[in-house]
């Protein structure tokens, strides 16, 4: 139990916690949920509520009771989520083998100061011709980083691809500890 | 007969393009000759755990891999490190990356990276542990995840279990109703029916 003080500094601190401040931040934190979309419902996809239907009728069988019904849904949802995360996990795996990296091709480090130096020089003087020209190197490719021969290669992927196959792993646990909780109260509704 | 619905209607496990489904397949009968699954409860959870050994596997091969592709700019390192006084360190940078490139197939090169980790009291042992140092961030997050599914393998185990005793105690239970209950015809009173009709 927290004291009285520990309660005091709890919400000193938690008012502290408001969010990002800055636009970038707040941009950064509005696209949250878009990073991976497992987050959003599938339910309303076709395909996958049909899927969904058949491992309902399968789990509850003959049943007409409709919380037996529900629980068995609360289940097969579950079921079909963390075939949706090992989805996506092996679709990073993959996606990483074969490009190297999860975003298109950047320009080298170097190539965006020598923008940045082209930029400030017409500002400066427009009609002057540019000191050395303007020359920016080949973006860098993940790709030829990557080993040749498997299972170099996969292996190298997961190694590039871990940050997210660790918040992937983190959904995916989550969606496994729904379905046991989904399957307690299935046994707990058939043994009423 | 009845497997094969079940497992048709269960969601397949996805595989790297380079993982075999015949070995994925091989993993999943021991598991179920072992467990003997009973209804789409269990088979999930079969097949849950095949999923999650597969994984562990494809992690312990990633581990293995991550430390052999470090052994090369370890070598290097150590070289560098141990290289003979009063040489600089660009000489030696380009002597040891040449060496340590040699190092993985040609003996003679592994003669002289042994005889100089000897001159320092070290052995080959060294290598792999500067290897392991380099990737040891990596090697962190993988063992995290391979805590993590290790832990849920259990659960998931455990869950069968614990399922198998909540439907055996319902099969008890509902047996019990069924020789308690009233609509349930008894032996004496079948007799006595059937003397009174006589």
């Amino acid at each position: 139990m927290a004291s009285e003080r520990q309660i005091a500094a709890n919400r000193r601190n938690a008012r502290k916690s408001t969010g990002p401040r800055s636009a970038a931040g707040k941009k950064r934190a509005g696209c949250n949920a878009y990073r991976h979309g497992l987050s959003v419902s599938m339910s309303s996809n076709a395909a996958f509520a049909k899927e969904l239907d058949r491992l309902v009728r399968e789990i509850a069988g003959d049943t007409k009771d409709a919380i037996a019904l529900e629980r068995a849904r609360a289940v097969a949802e579950a079921e079909l989520e963390l075939a949706r995360v090992r989805r996506a996990k092996v679709a990073l795996i993959e996606r990483a083998s074969a490009f190297g990296e999860l975003d298109p091709p950047r320009p080298a480090r170097v190539a965006v100061s020598q923008a940045l130096r082209v930029l400030n020089s017409i500002v400066r003087n427009p009609n002057a011709p540019i000191e050395g020209g303007v020359t920016f190197p080949e973006p860098i490719d993940a790709s030829a980083t990557m080993p040749l021969q498997e299972p170099d290669r996969s292996a190298e992927a997961v190694r590039r691809m871990l940050p997210e196959l660790r918040k992937l792993d983190r959904y995916e646990h989550r969606a496994a500890m729904r379905r046991d909780q989904a399957v307690r109260a299935l046994m707990v509704g058939t043994d009423r | 007969m009845r497997r094969r619905n079940e497992l048709a209607l269960l969601p397949k496990s996805p595989l790297l393009i380079t993982e075999s489904a015949d070995e994925f397949d091989a993993v999943r009968d021991a598991f179920e000759r072992e467990i003997k699954p009973r209804g789409i409860i269990e088979r999930m959870y079969v097949h849950d755990i095949c999923s999650i050994v597969w994984e562990i596997l494809r992690l312990r091969r990633c581990k293995a891999v991550i430390i052999n592709s470090a052994f090369l700019r370890a070598l290097e390192d150590l070289l560098v490190q141990l290289r003979p006084p009063g040489q600089q360190d660009f000489h030696a940078g380009d002597g040891a990356r040449k060496l340590a490139h040699a190092w993985f197939t040609d003996k003679e090169a592994q003669k002289r990276v042994l005889e100089t980790l000897g001159r320092f009291n070290l052995e080959e042992s060294a290598i792999e542990a500067e290897a392991i140092r380099r990737s040891s961030s990596d090697l962190e997050s993988v063992d995290r995840m391979l805590t993590s599914l290790e832990s849920r393998r259990d659960k998931a185990l455990a869950c069968v279990t614990e399922y198998r005793a909540s439907l055996a105690h319902q099969l008890r239970e509902s047996a019990d109703r069924l020789i308690d209950g009233k609509d349930v015809l008894r032996l004496e009173r079948a007799s006595s029916k059937r003397s009174t009709a006589a």
